[in-house]
């Protein structure tokens, strides 16, 4: 049995949901496979919550080979790795964390966009992490309609704050998870846009109990990535294995996501949160009147020299094969 | 000769440093401002300015490394010098050798730091690589990687010239700034 | 070598660079360079390491409130407003034996409000209460050392850049620990005051003084001219936090223009004080980021080292008793305290420790509190204390040594430190107002 060392590296606490079934599910997923084939036994060293880097170095840690193996959030790095804001950029369309996840990692494997961008960063691409089920509306004060968004305070953080382009006269707030809380208790913002999990950890019911159910959708932030020095030198077999598990991972926290997600509704309504139904022709009338912010990722990307267009046309249809059709065609125009 | 060259080379060094600390205190001011505003159009007009957030972010960076060679030069880096003063009464030749020698470990740091952030500033500044959401606030990263490979370079030089010049003299504290005003 | 050998010896070499003079940020990143380089046996690595420290450790929103909080102490030194708090304390309490020191404790406490520094806090009330116990026959060590221990004040009661930078390296709300710091602060000035009553009762010749009788009253509009600035001041900054109205950086930023709005209004400020007061702002800024920066690659360094990794292992494998680790844990604080600046100790040891109280599952802000006070201890200790060095160099009287300073401070210290277990074992003091 040969050894082989690796450094799994993220910024965030081991009690992050993705950080723990990494090391709860990846990591003996891995160790138990590769026993089993009798050639090589990995040696781990797990770094996480900022004991070598910070959420936003995570990038740039693997790809000066300060860990072998990170998980990457990409929302933070929109100018490195521009592809990965595919689901971001099309909101309305699926809140399964599950059908999000398997979409937007075939786009991964079937266009080269999104391994050409990591290959920029010197790191090979294992598989894409969806850890939310979809954005919410929560506010402080009743609401029945999208209507009554109009003229409001919301907060939000990164690419969210662009779908409120599509309410007259919303103001977009920028704020943390952790400063959502706060701000609706001090009228800092009227709303917030999270999601439900995350409302239930935060105890957003206690200030925001009117959530207006817009399934803005479900969102693509983490890349697990591999070094590629350490890639190259890695055996076959142990890649193999890297590429089959990480798959699995997918699907694994994709399913937890949903879980979560389902038990969170509950847990909201219980603590004297209120559900507001949005209707068809509301989440259709807000959708419209956005700007279309697909058009523009495509756009981006086609400058890039890759395949902005046909990305986007087929990450949408993959969904719309899995039953999700979005209540605006964001290919057209 | 060499003397006035490195005399030279110093009054440059130190003007630059200069110029690059007043820079960095009106960034400090900006900070001010902006925040305010920010508060302001916020809490009165619901209207918060778009990218105060990174913009904070920059400023920190800025005000940092825009300060870094004039706190180098005035000698205000943290450090502790009670032994170095002491040994000063008793071994002058020594302790200002010893001061040589931990300036050029300090050269040396500032020299590794700028050389490795160069070659980031080139690549910024090739792939204009930015910072923030498109479409609702972006910053270039390339001044940021200025700034500090610049302030790094210049701490660099300044250490390299105490090192040469062994112009460093010991002091007890350097807080003259509290002072209140006498009536 | 084991990851431990390699941390044990890093933080060795670093000791004793810094005790040989070497500036803290230099030997912090040199030895951390130097250790991964032979660790990984990989100079490249040990550049990238620097590399992404520098580039990323400074860029921390967070970290505004420093300059920002910096520069409202200054402008507000500037402005006067220590010296106006300690002359309407001191009508208060001068009939008490001990009375001016008494006062000076509480001056410091409602001027540690408004400013983020014990360095402002030495200086201003060097200047501004020596003078008058010295006139009143106390002992010139108990006037010294009043002012020194109150001094410290200054950075426990928010706002406070050592709270703000334990919140960054243990990655806590700055407004969180602030709040967590007022009782504590609160306590520490009331344990002071206790003190100077003790010690006037039991050993009156080390107070010394004389009982004024001809009390001059302030008109209620003075007192109110003289109290009112501070109290807006205070009341806009915690009170901006404390109700979520205003982010920890925010406040800072708001509390510096109505600093500078009351300097103004008093016309104490000229053009060029308001531009030094700006400069150094950014010198100072720099110069604790700069160290922040530089203990960041220190610490990545035991990361990469799998020091945390292996703490938490061995303490999983043999329970430590939590008075065991606290004990060492102050011990070693007390130790880097005889030479190191405050700033330095959090740096070097909460990276150590964190690991270790993450595992015994305690409260991290409490642990923030703990670290503060104990760091702070290093202010009053010889043979380097910078607030008494401050005071001696302020003071500027042959009359008064620098032993006469820590002989002075000394008492206080004491009371700190007492004051210290009481909150190791009371977390509930650090942890009510969150
Ligand atoms: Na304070
Ligand atoms: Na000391």
């Amino acid at each position: 049995q040969e050894s082989v060392s690796a450094v799994v590296i993220d910024g965030y606490p081991d009690r992050a949901l993705w950080v723990k079934e990494f090391s709860n599910f990846f990591i003996p997923q891995m160790d138990s496979r590769l026993e089993a084939a009798g050639n090589y036994k990995i040696n781990w060293q797990e770094n996480y919550g900022g004991s070598i880097v910070k959420p936003k170095g995570v990038l740039e840690g693997v790809q000066l080979g300060l860990g072998d193996i990170g998980i990457v959030t990409t929302i933070f790095h929109s100018s490195k790795l521009p592809s990965q804001g595919i689901s971001g950029s099309t909101p309305f369309v699926s809140s399964d964390a599950r059908a999000v996840a398997k979409a937007v990692d075939e786009i991964a494997r079937e266009y080269p966009a999104m391994q050409n961008e990591f290959a920029a960063q010197n790191q090979v691409y294992l598989a894409t992490g969806v850890v939310l089920d979809t954005y919410q509306v929560f506010c402080s004060q009743p609401v029945a309609s999208v209507a009554d968004l109009e003229g409001r305070k919301i907060a939000g953080a990164g690419l969210n704050l662009r779908y409120l382009e599509g309410i007259k006269d919303a103001a977009g707030v920028r704020g943390g998870l952790t400063d959502f809380y706060n701000m609706l208790q001090t009228g800092l913002a009227d709303c917030a846009m999270l999601w439900p999990e995350a409302a239930v950890t935060f105890k957003i019911a206690e200030v925001g109990p009117y959530m207006l159910q817009a399934d803005l959708g479900a969102v693509n932030s983490k890349t697990v990535t591999v070094n590629a020095d350490y890639w190259a030198k890695l055996p076959d077999e142990v890649k193999a294995t890297l590429q089959d598990v990480a798959i699995e991972y997918r699907d694994h926290l994709a399913g937890i996501a949903m879980d979560r997600a389902a038990a969170a509704h509950a847990a909201y309504t219980e603590a004297g949160g209120t559900i507001v139904e949005v209707s068809a022709d509301d989440r259709a009338a807000w959708a419209g009147a956005m700007p279309n912010i697909a058009a523009e990722w495509a756009e981006t990307l086609n400058g890039n020299g890759e395949q902005g267009t046909e990305m986007l046309a087929a990450y949408l249809g993959k969904l719309e094969a899995a039953g999700f059709v979005g209540v605006r065609d964001w290919t057209a125009e | 000769m060499l003397t006035s060259a490195i005399a030279g080379l110093s009054r440059v060094a130190n003007t630059f440093a200069i110029a690059a600390n007043a820079l960095g205190t009106l960034v400090v001011l900006a900070l001010v401002v902006v925040l305010n505003v920010d508060v302001i159009a916020r809490g009165v007009f619901s209207a918060p300015i778009k990218g105060t957030y990174e913009m904070v972010q920059f400023s920190v960076v800025l005000i940092v490394f825009l300060q870094l060679a004039d706190v180098v030069r005035v000698d205000r880096l943290t450090r502790s010098d009670g032994f170095l003063n002491l040994l000063h009464d008793r071994r002058p030749r020594l302790t200002a050798n010893l001061r040589r020698i931990i300036n050029a470990l300090s050269a040396i740091f500032m020299g590794l730091v700028a050389y490795i952030t160069f070659p980031e500033f080139l690549h910024m500044w090739d792939t204009q690589d930015y910072f923030g959401v498109p479409g609702l606030f972006t910053l270039p990263w390339w001044p940021v990687k200025l700034v500090i490979s610049v302030g790094t370079a210049l701490s660099c030089l300044i250490f390299v010239l105490k090192v040469i010049t062994a112009q460093d003299r010991p002091q007890l504290i350097r807080a003259p700034e509290h002072d209140e005003p006498s009536k | 070598m084991s990851p431990i050998e390699i941390g044990l010896i890093s933080v060795i070499a670093i000791v004793f660079l810094i005790y040989a003079g070497v500036y803290i940020p230099i030997a912090l990143g040199m030895v951390s360079f130097v250790s991964i380089w032979l660790m990984r046996d990989n100079f490249t690595l040990a550049l990238n390491l620097l590399k992404i420290a520098v580039g990323d450790s400074a860029m921390e929103y967070s970290f505004a409130t420093i300059p920002l909080f910096t520069f409202m102490g200054l402008i507000v030194s500037k402005a006067g407003l220590g010296r106006d708090i300690y002359e309407v304390m001191t009508m208060r309490f001068r009939k008490v034996k001990g009375g001016i020191g008494m006062a000076t404790v509480g001056a410091n406490a409602v001027f540690a409000a408004v400013t983020g520094s014990s360095i402002a806090s030495a200086s201003v009330f060097t200047k501004v209460s020596v003078p008058q116990m010295l006139a009143q026959d106390y002992n010139p060590r108990f006037a010294v050392g009043v002012v020194a221990g109150s001094s410290v004040l200054g950075m426990i009661i928010p706002p406070s850049a050592m709270l703000i930078i334990y919140s960054f390296v243990s990655e806590q709300s700055v407004g969180d620990m602030f709040l967590a710091g007022v009782i504590p602060g609160i306590m520490l000035a009331i344990a002071y005051v206790g003190a100077i009553w003790f010690m006037g009762r039991y050993t009156p010749n080390f107070v010394g003084g004389r009982v004024v009788q001809d009390t001059e009253w302030m008109s209620g509009r003075e007192i109110a001219s003289k109290t009112l600035p501070t109290l807006g001041l205070i009341t806009i900054v915690l009170g901006g936090i404390y109700t979520g109205w205003l982010t920890a950086v925010e406040a800072g930023a708001t509390g510096a223009l109505v600093a500078l709005i009351i300097a103004a209004f008093r016309k104490s400020m000229s053009a060029r004080s308001f531009w030094e007061a700006l400069l150094e702002t950014g010198h100072i800024t720099a110069a604790i980021l700069f160290l922040i920066t530089a203990a960041s690659i220190y610490s990545r360094m035991l990361g990469l080292a799998g020091l945390p990794n292996q703490l938490q292992d061995i303490l999983a494998g043999n329970a430590a008793s939590f008075w065991t680790v606290m004990l060492v844990y102050v011990l070693l604080m007390l130790f880097l305290g005889t030479l190191l600046d405050t700033a330095s100790i959090i740096l070097i040891v909460v990276p150590l420790f964190l690991p270790l109280v993450e595992a015994l599952d305690l409260s991290l802000i409490w642990f923030g509190i703990i670290t503060v006070v104990g760091a702070e201890i290093g202010l009053l200790t010889p043979p380097l204390g910078i607030s008494c060095f401050v005071i001696k160099s302020t003071i500027n009287d042959d009359r008064i040594s620098l032993k006469d300073v820590f002989m002075g401070a000394l008492p206080f210290a004491f009371v700190m430190l007492i004051v210290l277990f009481i909150l190791i074992a009371f977390p509930v003091l650090s942890l009510a107002l969150i």
